[in-house]
C-alpha cells in the first residue's frame, strides 16, 4: 500500500513546494510509490487522512502552533522542508531586532492588527523526524528522502561541510578568489551550486553539527569584512541557529 | 634516455591520443585541473599545482562497486574497464603519492577497482625545476626526484625534453616513433647542469630531517599544539580532498524509487569530519577537532611509514594552499620540532 502524503505550508514563499512539483515532473514514478492526499499548490482534492507530512515554512505567530500540532498528531512522520521550516529561514532575521520596531516597519500604524512573534523552525514547536534543507530544497534530495522513507528509514542528509562537495567539483575556492563564503560551516548536499556559479555560500542548508564560528569569523575578517557585515552574513539563514548557540531562544 | 624536441611534443600527444585517453593539467580560472585533453594545443606542462591530484583517475571521488536487485536479490560487480589512459605532466610529488597508493591498494586485500584503472594507466611525469607554488615542500619530503617505477619522465632542457623511460608500459608510448632522437654528449651535459641547478630553488622546508618525522610525531602526541591548531581548524575537510595520498572512503547504497534496482557506491571520506570515527552506539573515537587533526598528521607522518615504509605526505602543499584557516604542515611540524628542542636539550643537560 502506498503511504499517504500531505504537504503544508506556513510562513514561506512556497518555493520548496514548487520544487517538489518540479521533482514530480522529473520523477513521475514518485506518484507510483506515494499517494498525495493534500497539496494545496498542486491539487484541489484534500484529505486529512495521511501518514507522512511535509511541512514548508516557519512558525511566525502563536496561532500557527495549534495547526502545526494538529499535523503532528495526525502524521506518523513529519518532515521539515526547506530553510524556513528547518531553520526559521530568512523570516528569523527579525529575531535580532525589537519585535515592536519590526511590526511598525512592516505595518505602520496598523501594526496592532496583525499577530506575530519571533520566527522559529518547526522543531521549536513540535518534534520533527527529519529535515530536507535548503532554500529551496534540492530536487534529487527530495526524491532520495522519499526513497529512504519507503525503505522504512529516516532521510539521511550530509553531515559534512559544503567545502567537501565544492572541492570535488574543482571550483576555484571563494577564499582564494579573495571573496567570502560560509561553505566551511554549512551543511553540504546542494553540490555547491552557489560557489559553482561564482557566489559564496550563504548557509541556507544550516550549520554543520559542530561549526567553528570563531574561525570562520576570523577568515571573513581577513577578507576585509567588518563585524557588522559578518553578523549580517551569518543572519540571512543562520539567525535562529547562531542565537541558539549563544543560548538565546525566543519566547 | 631519448630526446624529444619541444616542437614535436604536440605531434607526440596527437599520436598518443589515437590510442589513449590523454589527461593533462588544464588552466581554468587561474588554477589547473587534470582533464582529458581534446586537442594537443591544450597541453600545459608548466603549471603550478592542480586542485585535485591526479589520483582521481585511479580512485574516483565517487565509484560504483556493484549493482543489486533488491527484489531478486541478485548482484553483479561493477568494475569499470577504462580505456588506456596516459596522465601527462605529473609532478614528482604526485608520482610518489601514486607509488604509495599502489602499495596500499596492492597489499593485503588488493582493491580490484583501483587495479583495473591502474593497469590501463601510464604516467608521464615532469622534472620540477622550481617550486610550483609557495607551499610546496617536496624537497624536504624527498619527493623532488622521480621515484622508482616511473613510466616516462621528462626533463625540460630549454628547446627539448630529456625523456627517460622507466618501464615497459612507458616504452610503449614512444616505441617506433621517429619524433624521439638519440641524445648526444651535449644533451647529457645539459641534463646534469639543469639537475644540479634546480635544488637551490627550493627553500621552503621542514626544519627537521624527514627521517626524524615519525619520531617527532611520536614524541609530540601530547603536545598542546594540537589543541591550539584544533581551535582554528574549520573541519571543512578540504585538506583531505586535495591530498594525493588520502584514500579513505565511505560506502553508500543507492536505490531507485521502486526499491528494485540499486548500486553500492563508495565516496571519498575525510578523517577531519566529526562523524568519521563514530561507531555503532554513537561513540566517537576522536571526539575533538584537535584529535582528528592529530590523527591526520600522525597517519601521514608515522602510521603509514610504519605500515608501508613510505611517508603519507609527499609535500605537495595542496592542503596548505586550500586551508581557509591557514593551517600548514610546515608551520605545524616546524612548531612541533621547535617545541621539542628545548625539552631535549634540557634532558641531555640533566644526564
Amino acid at each position: 500500500m502506498k503511504p499517504k502524503v500531505a504537504f503544508f505550508e506556513f510562513t514561506s514563499c512556497e518555493g520548496c513546494q514548487l520544487t517538489v512539483l518540479d521533482t514530480l515532473q522529473r520523477h513521475p514514478e514518485l506518484l507510483e510509490v506515494i499517494e498525495i492526499v493534500q497539496f494545496r499548490e498542486a491539487m484541489t482534492e484534500r484529505s486529512d487522512d495521511y501518514q507522512i507530512a511535509f511541512i514548508e515554512g516557519s512558525c511566525t505567530r502563536p496561532s500557527d502552533e495549534e495547526k502545526i500540532r494538529e499535523i503532528r498528531t495526525q502524521a506518523q512522520i513529519v518532515i521539515a522542508v526547506g530553510a524556513c521550516a528547518h531553520l526559521g529561514g530568512i523570516n528569523a532575521i527579525r529575531n535580532r531586532m525589537p519585535l515592536d520596531d519590526v511590526r511598525e516597519y512592516v505595518y505602520g500604524d496598523k501594526k496592532d492588527w496583525f499577530e506575530t512573534y519571533p520566527a522559529r523552525p518547526l522543531s521549536a514547536v513540535i518534534k520533527v523526524d527529519a529535515v530536507i534543507p535548503g532554500c529551496p530544497i534540492d530536487r534529487d534530495e527530495f526524491a532520495m528522502a522519499v526513497t529512504h522513507l519507503l525503505q522504512g528509514r529516516m532521510p539521511a542528509i550530509p553531515d559534512y561541510p559544503l567545502c567537501i562537495e565544492c572541492k570535488l567539483t574543482e571550483n576555484v575556492c571563494m577564499f582564494l578568489r579573495g571573496q567570502t563564503c560560509l561553505g566551511p560551516i554549512t551543511r553540504a548536499g546542494c553540490d555547491a551550486i552557489c560557489p559553482s556559479c561564482g557566489q559564496g555560500c550563504e548557509g541556507c542548508r544550516g550549520l554543520v553539527p559542530s561549526p567553528n564560528l570563531g574561525s570562520i569569523k576570523e577568515a571573513l575578517r581577513e577578507r576585509g569584512m567588518t563585524e557588522e557585515q559578518i553578523d549580517a552574513r551569518l543572519s540571512l539563514f543562520l539567525t535562529y541557529q547562531t542565537m541558539q548557540m549563544d543560548g538565546v531562544t525566543p519566547a | 634516455m631519448k630526446i624529444l624536441p619541444k616542437h614535436s611534443l604536440k605531434a607526440w600527444v596527437e599520436r598518443l591520443r589515437a590510442t589513449h585517453r590523454v589527461v593533462a593539467p588544464r588552466e581554468t580560472y587561474g588554477q589547473y585541473i587534470f582533464e582529458e585533453i581534446e586537442n594537443a594545443d591544450d597541453l600545459v606542462l608548466d603549471y603550478h599545482t592542480s586542485v585535485l591530484p591526479p589520483k582521481k583517475y585511479l580512485l574516483p571521488p565517487r565509484e560504483d562497486l556493484f549493482a543489486f536487485n533488491a527484489k531478486t536479490m541478485e548482484m553483479s560487480p561493477l568494475i569499470e574497464e577504462i580505456q588506456p589512459t596516459v596522465i601527462m605532466a605529473l609532478h614528482t610529488c604526485d608520482l610518489h603519492a601514486i607509488t604509495l597508493l599502489d602499495k596500499i591498494q596492492g597489499t593485503g586485500h588488493t582493491d580490484q577497482h583501483y587495479q583495473a584503472r591502474r593497469r590501463k594507466t601510464t604516467l608521464v611525469s615532469i622534472e620540477c625545476l622550481k617550486p610550483c607554488m609557495d607551499h610546496a615542500f617536496c624537497k624536504s619530503m624527498g619527493t623532488l626526484a622521480v621515484p622508482e617505477g616511473f613510466d616516462v619522465h621528462l626533463t625540460d632542457l630549454g628547446d627539448r625534453y630529456a625523456v627517460d623511460i622507466g618501464s615497459e608500459q612507458g616504452e610503449q608510448l614512444i616505441e617506433g616513433l621517429s619524433l624521439f632522437w638519440e641524445p648526444v654528449e651535449a644533451d647529457y651535459d645539459r641534463v646534469n647542469q639543469v639537475m644540479a641547478g634546480k635544488w637551490p630553488n627550493f627553500d621552503y622546508r621542514l626544519d627537521c630531517d624527514v627521517t626524524d618525522l615519525p619520531d617527532l610525531l611520536a614524541a609530540s602526541q601530547d603536545s598542546a599544539l594540537w589543541d591550539e591548531v584544533g581551535d582554528t581548524c574549520l573541519a571543512c575537510g578540504q585538506c583531505t580532498k586535495v591530498c594525493p595520498t588520502c584514500y579513505c572512503f565511505d560506502v553508500l547504497d543507492e536505490i531507485d524509487l521502486k526499491l528494485e534496482h540499486g548500486k553500492r557506491i563508495r565516496v571519498w571520506d575525510s578523517c577531519l569530519i566529526e562523524k568519521f570515527a563514530v561507531v555503532a552506539g554513537g561513540h566517537n573515537f576522536r571526539s575533538s577537532q584537535a584529535r582528528r587533526l592529530r590523527h591526520r598528521f600522525l597517519r601521514k607522518g608515522k602510521y603509514q611509514f610504519e605500515s608501508y615504509g613510505l611517508l603519507g605526505c609527499v609535500g605537495c602543499g595542496r592542503c596548505a594552499l586550500s586551508c581557509p584557516a591557514h593551517i600548514t604542515p610546515i608551520g605545524l611540524l616546524n612548531t612541533l620540532a621547535e617545541r621539542r628542542r628545548p625539552a631535549t636539550e634540557e634532558a641531555s643537560s640533566r644526564s
